[in-house]
């Protein structure tokens, strides 16, 4: 068997209710800031939640141009995020882009469908039309920053955004690829907000993942890209590298559409198949950014996995979307971001809200303030819809 | 990219067999056309639906007795195509299959109705038994239940390039997991909202269409197939480009094309795929499925995949190209031979 690549991170870009940008993101994660706030965008009045985790609309307007501004809020994240990798690395050429999402620009929709419901007909139905699809986000930020790959969509409901990062991986490590673009984008809509709140996973309260009296998630929107390349090839070009993903592992649990099997067996399957896939043991993980909703299933299945999985030992835990919420499709990308500012800055990023320790498993909660900590490997975990679960282990290489 | 075809299989307005559909396809049989009505401004919508009775023994099955008619689709789609590889799920092969699922425009049924619900009723009326068929995946996720299937799963979204994306993301797979074959599915249901979104973008020039295609990849099957990953194009007039492109990539090293399905639909796309293939020469053989089936962009790529596959077991030719381009975000491709 040929030798795996090495899958080298040269460069990110972040836009998040924590900040857009890497500098902004890293203050906020250190503060341990509650960027939860009243929903601004539609109406609240007749659901339980109230917040969610939004981008300021004016900041993200400071890093798009004008023409940028008619294009759907996903892809304003999407090109702001593109423009800091770009800017980070202009030598990046993607031969592919590989992009994680859960409904592209549905708030676009939401208008057209209200304007078929109305008496009059908006002029700007065809423009909203054409930004809905959740491929148009990725062509924007594509053309925003002269890429020009093809580009795969993956939309595996909130683990999408790990997905788009393993994959991309996967490609790079057997030598199909040397550099891919990869990440994911969602934009927080009045459907998507009604649906979790529909299905009562979504709280009234603070978001508090694995604590004792969680009451649900809230929502969050945001887009993270990573630049993702073969080790040698990087090297060569003298690129900077930030970071290297070493392991991948996905797993399908087939217990019910909204709620994992109770064993945790399928977020227990795709941590293990990450760490096999890279070689590593969990003795050796010192952080895991956990995918930790504070629904009252998530965490369960999730905390007892890590318990299983890592014994006696206890790993430092946090759930980052206590402080921004659930941005589904781009979790898990802009958690794989929170986790390589860890890895380049020596710290835990805080599991904000958390008042106390649920029973049901032994594990080291970072609560409330961020720690100082030597970190050399992350394991962050994305779980979503479909029992689909994704895990991947990013390292702090002594190289670099 | 390239890998080999298992078995294919295919859920269409003119049937779910694959020699019946291919023999009204082959006599220029156009599927039975229904309409839809927008409820709203009584404006009607041609479009041709997959007869209900061809997939009425799915809804026996616990799993999928509140879903929308794209999981019946993917479901009778996927389970056709593994008989027709000889493939018997047990928990030993499942480990080892992958699931690739294109989908364009997913659950717009259930979206459409849960947004009215929203709108007409008020947030706090919802239904919590609609929303989770909304989501992108859930046809992916019902199908890998129905069958058993634990292994990689993923959904891949886009435009009707999507099941061109779909292949090579499965020959991707093939490539980089320790699997043994993937089976790829593409599907669309129609709704009247999605009638009325492509007349309003003004691509509605052929009606709609519901239906879904899949295909098992593998290292040993009975045809090779060469994938694409496509070529993006930002605006329509660049089609023809992205699409040339494409099919240079396919047919290097290749003998000339003997035959070829086409993604024509009487919009820009037809032109496009005009100029390309006449490049490659004038009077290839081959036929454009969406005159008679429709136009579904989540699954045409696969049912044209399917066709061109059927026209190899024929022996109609001994290499066929798909060629495809999508509405807004790139042109992909196949080159299947013998």
């Amino acid at each position: 068997m040929l030798t795996p690549h090495r899958v080298a991170i040269t460069a990110a870009g972040v836009a998040s209710p924590l900040g857009i940008g890497l500098d902004a993101t890293l203050r906020a994660l250190r503060e341990g800031r509650d960027c939860v706030s009243l929903v601004t965008g539609f109406d609240t009045s007749r659901t339980r939640s109230k917040t969610a985790g939004q981008i300021d609309a004016a900041q993200l307007g400071e890093s798009v141009s004008r023409r940028d501004q008619r294009l759907h809020p996903a892809s304003r994240m999407m090109i702001a995020a593109a423009r800091e990798l770009s800017e980070a690395d202009p030598g990046f050429e993607p031969e592919l882009t590989v992009i994680g999402t859960t409904s592209g620009g549905m708030s676009f929709g939401e208008a057209y469908y209200r304007s078929l419901t109305g008496k009059s007909r908006p002029s700007n139905r065809a423009r909203w039309l054409a930004n809905y699809l959740p491929q148009k986000p990725l062509l924007d930020a594509q053309q925003a920053c002269g890429f020009f790959s093809p580009g795969q969509i993956i939309a595996n409901a909130c683990a999408s955004g790990t997905n788009s990062i393993g994959h991309a991986f996967s490609l790079i490590r057997a030598g199909k690829q040397r550099r891919v673009l990869c990440g994911g984008y969602d934009a927080i809509s009045e459907l998507v907000f009604v649906g979790f709140d529909s299905l009562q996973a979504s709280t009234a309260e603070k978001i508090r993942p694995f604590d004792k009296n969680r009451t649900g998630l809230v929502l969050g929107e945001g887009a993270a890209l990573l630049a993702l390349e073969e080790w040698e090839s990087a090297r060569q070009r003298g690129a900077g590298i930030l970071g290297e993903v070493t392991g991948y592992g996905i797993s399908t649990d087939n217990h019910h559409l909204t709620q994992p099997h109770p064993s945790g067996i399928g977020p227990l399957q795709a941590m293990q198949r990450a760490l096999d896939s890279a070689g590593r043991k969990p003795a050796e993980v010192d952080y895991i950014n956990a995918h930790g909703t504070a629904t009252a299933f998530n965490d369960s299945t999730e905390g007892t996995a890590i318990a299983q999985l890592f014994g006696d030992r206890a790993v430092p835990v946090s759930s980052t979307k206590s402080m921004m919420g659930h941005s589904l499709g781009a979790a898990g990308s802009i958690e794989a971001v929170f986790s390589l500012l860890a890895l380049r800055h020596q710290f835990l990023p805080p599991n904000i809200n958390y008042t106390e320790a649920d029973p049901q498993w032994a594990i080291d909660i970072v609560a409330n303030e961020s720690r100082p900590a030597r970190v050399k490997c992350v394991l962050s975990n994305s779980f979503g819809f479909g029992g689909t679960n994704a895990s991947i282990l990013l390292e702090l290489p002594d190289e670099i | 990219m390239s890998a080999r075809i298992a078995g294919i299989g295919w859920v269409t307005p003119l049937g779910a067999d694959l020699e019946t559909v291919w023999s009204r396809l082959m006599t220029g049989d156009i599927a039975e056309s229904k309409t839809l009505i927008n409820p709203e401004s009584g404006r009607i919508h041609p479009y041709f639906p997959v007869p209900p009775k061809l997939v009425d023994s799915l809804a026996r099955n616990p799993r999928l007795r509140r879903s929308s008619a794209i999981s019946y689709f993917s479901v009778a789609a996927g389970l056709a195509a593994l008989e027709n590889a000889g493939l018997a799920v047990t928990p030993q092969t499942a480990e080892r299959t992958a699931v690739v699922f294109a989908i364009s425009d997913g659950g717009v049924q259930y979206t459409r109705r849960f947004y009215e619900q929203i709108v007409k009723q008020g947030a706090n009326c919802a239904s919590p038994l609609l929303f989770p068929e909304t989501v992108y995946n859930a046809p992916a996720s019902h199908l890998s239940a129905q069958l058993g299937l634990n292994g990689a799963s993923y959904t891949l979204a886009g435009d009707g390039s999507v099941g061109m994306s779909a292949l090579h993301f499965g020959a991707q797979l093939l490539d980089t997991l320790d699997i043994d074959q993937c089976l790829v599915v593409g599907a669309e249901e129609c709704d009247w909202v999605l009638c009325e979104a492509y007349r309003d973008w003004r691509f509605a020039k052929t009606p709609l269409a519901e239906g879904a295609a899949a295909v098992v990849l593998n290292r040993t099957g009975r045809l090779s197939i060469k994938t694409h990953p496509g070529i993006p194009f930002f605006r329509q007039a660049r089609a023809v480009d992205a699409l040339g492109k494409v099919v240079a990539d396919l047919v290097k090293n290749s003998g000339p094309i003997e035959y070829v399905v086409r993604s024509a639909n009487g919009t820009f796309i037809d032109q496009a795929e005009l100029e390309v293939l006449n490049q490659f020469g004038a009077d290839i053989g081959g036929f454009s499925p969406k005159a008679q089936l429709g136009e579904a962009p989540g699954a045409s790529a696969l049912i044209q995949t399917v066709g061109a596959a059927m026209a190899l077991e024929k022996q109609m030719a001994r290499s066929a190209l798909v060629s495809v381009v999508g509405f807004n975000q790139q042109a992909g491709g196949a080159l299947l031979t013998v």
